[in-house]
């Protein structure tokens, strides 16, 4: 089944290694965005089955975005997946206390990256 | 890299990694910089942020493009100008970043 995700990343290899592993291996539809601010407005015009949102941004970082995410009831429901270079298990635990899906960790395998995600979204 | 069994993942990957190698190495160097400021007791708190923040985003990416050793070691850089890390020596983290750099100048 097609999906439709929204990449919120500033880093452009990243970005777009992730845009191309989910349209490439999964033939998904995808939409980014290189800024938290960008990200909500792409959120709220595109209404995407799940975003994929990094923690690291200058301006507004992931988890700011993610409350906004959330305050808007627009787009309050829409399943957030953190990713993040942070290894450590304490980054980890706090980013999973925010309430989203899942963190998923930088580096990220592209064969296997909508594999993850379908298996935590229950898709 | 990815996988012989995807072709066209892997040519498109190798697509991207000449992309981006530009800011890769401007990456590397950043940390060279700092390695190099750190064996002359020069290293200022604006370098070792920037050498913080190239390496946690070389650990990001080279591993997502094949190079996980490459991850390890910017990860070791990253844990060490954060101060996280506060049992590896400079000689140490200087022999890290020498040996990411050569691993990023030979990848095929």
């Amino acid at each position: 089944m097609s999906r439709r995700i929204l990449i919120i990343d500033d880093e452009d290899d990243i970005r777009m290694v992730a845009a191309l592993s989910l349209e490439t291996v999964a033939g998904w539809d995808v939409i980014v965005a290189n800024s938290g601010a960008q990200g909500l407005q792409r959120a709220a015009e595109h209404m995407p089955d799940a975003i994929l949102l990094d923690v690291m941004m200058p301006g507004m970082d992931g988890p700011t975005t993610f409350r906004e995410l959330r305050k808007n009831p627009k787009t309050a429901r829409i399943p957030v997946l953190l990713l993040t270079a942070k290894v450590q298990g304490a980054d980890q635990r706090r980013f999973a206390d925010l309430g989203v899906e899942a963190v998923l960790t930088k580096p990220f395998d592209p064969l296997t990256l909508s594999d993850q995600m379908s298996r935590i979204l229950g898709w | 890299m990815a996988t012989p069994s995807n072709p066209a993942m892997a040519a498109a990957l190798a697509r991207l990694w000449t992309r981006f190698l530009p800011e890769i190495e401007n990456r590397v160097a950043i940390l060279e910089t700092a390695a190099a400021s750190l064996a002359a007791g020069s290293l200022t708190a604006e370098k070792k942020q920037a050498a913080h923040d190239a390496a946690h985003k070389l650990a990001g990416t080279l591993g997502t493009f094949g190079l996980h050793r490459g991850t390890e070691l910017a990860r070791h850089a990253e844990a060490f100008f954060a101060e996280e890390d506060r049992t590896a020596t400079a000689q140490q983290v200087t022999a890290g970043i020498a040996e990411l750099a050569l691993l990023i100048k030979t990848r095929k």
